[in-house]
Parts: C-alpha cells; structure tokens; sequence
C-alpha cells in the first residue's frame, strides 16, 4: 500500500523528516509514536501532500510514486488524512461541503455522482453509527463544534469517502473516554483487508481500542525502533528517553 | 459635450423643464457641475475611486440619451411571487401591483426640481440637478403592509453606448408602513455608460423598509447612486448591497435618525472581479438618542479588482444611548486585489456604544489545505471558503426564496472567478 524510503523533509530550512523508512501491506494497522517534534504530524502533512517542504527520498503509494501528486490527487486516489486539528470552515454547510467532496472524489474515480437523496441517506446511517447527532451536520463545517464534535466529524468524512490509506493524526487528542471508544469503534468496523492505517499518537491509551499490527517510535525525524503492540505498552512504562 | 467633460447649457434644452423656477436651478447646478468638473482623488470622499480619471480613461465623449429605445424582451423573476415596476434606462415604463391594494400606493414618473440634497460638495449631485430628466415617485399609505415585495427591473437596453443618463427616485413610506423591494439590474448593453442616479428615501413613523440590490450580469457600466434618506421615530431600515456585476459602481448612502428608536442596517456582499471596481460609502447620522445603526461590509476582491469601504458614524451631542456597529472585512484573492478601507467614527455624546473594525487578508492557506485533502481542487477550495465567506451576509434574508435567488446569482458570480 505504502512504501516510504529515506524520507527527508525541512521547512524554513529545517530537517524535520531525516531518512524515514516504513511499509504498510494492505489490511495492515501501523502505529506511530513519538514525543513532541519528533516530526509525527509533519509526516502526516507530508503523506497528505501539503505545500511548504522540501522533499527528497520516495513516497510510493499502490506502486505509483505520490512525489509530484498534488493534494487534491491524492485523496482522490484514496489517501486521507484525519486531522488533529480540523479547521473551522465559516458559512460552508457541512452536508454541502461533504457531497460536493465526494462526488469530486467520485467523477475523479470515473464512478456515477451520487444525487442528494443518496447522499442523505447515507450520511444519515454513518452519522448514527458516529453517534453524532444530524443537526450539526446541516450547520457550518466545524464552527461551534466541541473538540469531540470535530474529532467524529472527521471520522464520518473517512466513513463516507471510503478511502484506501488512512492516516489519523492525533485523533485521540482532546477526547474523552466515550467519544475515544465511539471513534476507534467507527474505526475498527472500517478496518479490511483492502484498508491500511497509519494511526499517529502520542499516547498508547489510543492503542488499546485501535489495536495495530506494527508499533513504530519516531525520534528526531527517524523511526528508531518497531515492534508489535507491545512495543507501545513498554513506552508507556518507561518513556521515549529510555529508547534513545 | 467636449473632452473635458464640460457640459453645455444648450443640452438643458433638451429637457422637458417645469417651468423657470426649474430651469434656473438647472442652469445654475450646470454652472457649478462645471467648476468642478467629476470629483478627483483631491477629495476626500473619492480619495480611493478617483472619477475623474476612470471616466476620463473610458470615454472619449460623452452623449446625453434621448429616449428612443429597442427593448429586447426581459426575464422576469419565477422564483417568487412579486409585484413588479420596470424602469427602462431610468424611465417608468409600466407597474403591475397584483398583489396589492392599489389605493395604497401612489407611483409616477419623477419630474420635480424642489429635490434640494444640500450636497453642493458633491458635482454629480450637480449634474443630476441640472440634467435629470427620469425617475421613480413611489408613495406607500400610513398603516398599508406590503403583501408581497416589489421587484424594480432596471432594464439598460443595448441602445446604450457612451450615454450619460440622470435619475432621481423617491420613496416614501407612511406612519406604519412596510414594504419589501429588490432592484434588479438587467443590463442588456454590452457598451459603456454613465448611470448616475440620487434617491430620497423617507421612512416615517414606525415604517420599514427592506432594500435588496442585485445586479442581475456581469456588464460595462458605470452606476453612481447617491441615497439620502431621513428616518423618523420607530423606523426600520434594512438594505443589502449585492451589487457586484458593473465595471463601476459606488453607492454613497447617507441617513439622518432624526426620530429615536429607529434602527438602519446596512450589509453587503461583494464579489469584485477582474477590472471592476466597487465601493460602498455611507454616512450614519445619529442626530437624537436611543436609535441603533448596524453595518456589516463582506467584499471578495479577484485579481486586478478594486473594492472601498468608507464608512462613518456622526454621533450629535443628544444622541444619548446610541448603539452602532461598523465592520469591514475583506478577502484578497491576489497580490494584485486591493481593498481600501477608511471607518470613521465622530462622537459628540458620552453615553454611546459604537464599535468598529476593518480587517482584510487573504484566503487561509491551511483551510485550503484541508479542503484539499478531501479531494477538491485548489480553485474550488478557494470557491467554497468564499461563498462561505460571503454567505454570512446572504444568510440574514429571512424569506427562502429570496434567499436561495441571491444564493444562486452570488454562486455564478463566484464561479465566474
């Protein structure tokens, strides 16, 4: 699904990214972890294609190399990032903004434009099982939503574009123990075999509802250590000092 | 008329006058339109949209219009059910109030020279006075509410080209009135033309009136409109301006609350694109105690476009306990947008409460971002972020069907970009 080799990224002239390897297999779960500035959600802006750094090492994604692929490409062909902070987005409905992205993604596939009755109901059956309650979809795109609204909002995104690689920045963040449990179990019902995540945390409280296959520990712009999920439990004993 | 826009006395014989009276205030208005000439940047209230220069730029001469017209046929608005009044290069052409008590309403042709607007600082006030010759008389009954608005269609045939054309409108509303109005720019000109129009507004007693300004296409004209209006107690003004469309259009709006607890609202929602250049000015004078004045300015600004706010708040020494609120706010969408802006605020009172802000900037890239990564294009990010930008002002037109109207012109507007 995703090979990344020798990535290197800066901004402003500073190394963030300094020779990361990873590989993800189709159906596979990764965990990243790392302290702060490790370089965790400059990754996860890199994967998603953001502007702004200087790159070198290959990124290949399905085989294909994702270097030169625009933002908007990416997630049309199947890449999405849930972000840690999502952006308030003033005087844009949510539905709208939802339906106009995937039937972007949609034409984008060659598939058939879903029309809004389509829409509506299907939003409608991924809301419920988010637990999120429909009226704040007919509002603005995250302005006045809680920290847990905006956290569930992303993950319905995820649910209804259908995406093949999943990169989830920091979604733990911020929520509390029954939103946690709502959003890893919207998660793990979306998990198969043709799905791959790149869950990125800080804490391994998130890893025991998403349980990965790989855990990774990233320091200082590298992955110095992978392991399975016990790797995550011996982090929280003993810290990332310990590691290095 | 030469070059430099002198205007001879001769063209007021052109005009059906009144009578002497009339014709002196005419002729003298000419005499001091050209003293001045159009206004320049040197003045303070067209330091950001210098007339002179634009009009010297786009017309090599100017014609006064003599009222022979081919009139392509016009499409009126489905969406909703209205009453409608169609003026045809400023003159009423004809009025249908199906909806309405007729004996309520009093509408004619405007023709009347006692329309002092104390506005000797300003020459197209002078060239209005002296060369006016169309317009709109609508009077509204004490105590008649309007059962459905009026759309205005402003029909410019494509007969125009490098035309001046003068107007005067005047609305009246009765003790406890209320009327609805859209005017709607058709322009079926694809030349350059010279609208330049003053408008009295009087709100009496307790009236309300609500004002939606549209533009119905992207076109070549130049609009001026100077709008004086006075509120007495109770009163409710509400306009908003979604004039984006002609190569030039400055609305100068200036209102007197002379009567407390009236209330005037001024919002707009600008798309400003490639060339064009709008601005908005508006003078609140808050002459007695107790009124409340709102003003919310939203402009888009495309590249090459040119958007001004010059908005002021006078605040009299009586005019205790007045609340009012002013902001600007401005989306660049390129280096080479601009946006000038000038709030002012002049308060002779101590127990007031105004407020006032002017922001611009360009569009956020990290919104861009993440619409991106949810499979939008670059130019459709920047779209959405600003019809959500601008929707914040659409939003506060309570009927639906109004609303999804303007809605809509705004999105074509928009994607246009």
């Amino acid at each position: 699904m995703l090979v990344i080799k020798n990535l290197k990224a800066s901004i402003n002239n500073r190394e963030i990214l300094k020779g990361l390897n990873l590989k993800i297999n189709p159906g596979e779960v990764h965990a990243i972890m790392g302290p702060n500035g490790s370089g965790k959600s400059t990754l996860a802006n890199v994967l998603s294609g953001k502007n702004g750094y200087k790159i070198s090492g290959e990124v290949k994604y399905l085989g294909e190399s994702l270097n030169d692929i625009p933002v908007e490409e990416r997630a049309q062909k199947g890449i999405f990032l849930a972000f840690q902070y999502p952006l308030e987005i003033p005087g844009v409905n949510t539905n709208n903004f939802l339906k106009t992205s995937l039937n972007t993604i949609k034409k984008a596939k060659g598939e058939k434009e879903i029309d809004t009755i389509a829409f509506l109901e299907l939003v409608k059956e991924k809301a419920k099982e988010l637990g999120i309650d429909e009226k704040i979809l007919s509002r603005q795109l995250n302005v006045g939503f809680s920290g847990g609204e905006k956290k569930k909002n992303e993950i319905l995104q995820m649910k209804i574009l259908d995406p093949n690689l999943i990169i989830l920045d920091e979604t733990d963040s911020g929520l509390d123990i029954d939103a946690l449990k709502i959003i890893s179990d919207g998660v793990n019902s979306s998990r198969s075999e043709k799905k791959s995540f790149l869950v990125i945390t800080h804490y391994q409280r998130l890893l025991e509802y998403i349980k990965p296959d790989h855990v990774h520990v990233l320091s200082d712009g590298k992955i110095i250590k992978s392991g399975t999920s016990e790797l995550a439990l011996e982090l929280e004993k003993k810290g990332y000092k310990k590691l290095n | 008329m030469n070059e430099n826009f002198k205007i001879s006395p001769s063209e007021i014989n052109n005009i059906k006058v009144l009578n002497q009276k009339d014709k002196n205030f005419r002729l003298e208005n000419l005499k001091l339109f050209n003293q001045q000439g159009f206004p320049t940047r040197n003045h303070e209230d067209w330091k950001f949209s210098d007339i002179n220069q634009i009009f010297s730029k786009n017309f090599k001469n100017l014609v006064s219009f003599k009222n022979k017209i081919k009139l392509k046929s016009v499409n009126f608005i489905k969406q909703f059910d209205h009453n409608h009044i169609l003026m045809v290069n400023g003159k009423l052409e004809n009025s249908e109030f199906k909806f309405e008590d007729k004996n309520k309403i009093k509408i004619k042709s405007y023709n009347d020279s006692n329309f002092s607007l104390n506005n000797e600082e300003n020459s197209l006030i002078n060239l209005n006075n002296a060369l006016s010759n169309n317009g709109l008389f609508l009077e509204v009954a004490d105590n008649y509410s309007f059962e459905k608005a009026i759309i205005i269609y402003n029909v410019f045939t494509d007969d125009l080209k490098d035309n001046l054309l003068n107007n005067k409108n005047k609305i009246i509303l009765g003790k406890n009135s209320e009327l609805h109005i859209v005017e709607y720019n058709i322009n079926q000109s694809k030349n350059k033309f010279i609208y330049n129009t003053t408008e009295n507004v009087i709100l009496n007693e307790n009236a309300s009136l609500k004002t939606i300004n549209l533009q119905a296409n992207q076109n070549e004209g130049f609009f001026y409109k100077f709008s004086k209006g006075k509120m007495k107690s109770n009163s409710n003004y509400s306009s908003f301006i979604f004039s984006s469309g002609p190569k030039f259009n400055k609305i100068d709006a200036e209102f007197d609350l002379e009567g407390e607890k009236c209330d005037c609202n001024i919002k707009s929602a600008l798309f400003i694109n490639k060339d064009k250049h709008q601005e908005i000015k508006t003078k609140i004078n808050h002459l007695v105690p107790n009124c409340k004045s709102y003003q919310k300015i939203k402009s888009v600004v495309d590249a090459e476009g040119k958007g001004v706010y010059q908005g002021k708040i006078y605040v009299k020494d009586i005019a205790q306990k007045t609340n009012a609120y002013q902001l600007s706010k401005a989306l660049l969408l390129s280096e080479n947008s601009e946006f000038n802006s000038k709030p002012e605020l002049e308060i002779y009172a101590d127990d007031v409460k105004c407020s006032h802000g002017s922001t611009s900037g360009s569009v956020d890239e990290n919104s861009i971002h993440y619409l991106m990564t949810r499979g939008l294009s670059k130019k459709q990010a920047v779209q959405l972020l600003v019809n959500g930008f601008l929707n914040e002002i659409i939003g506060d037109i309570k009927s639906n069907s109004v609303r999804k109207f303007i809605e809509n012109k705004i999105e074509v507007q928009i994607h246009g970009y």
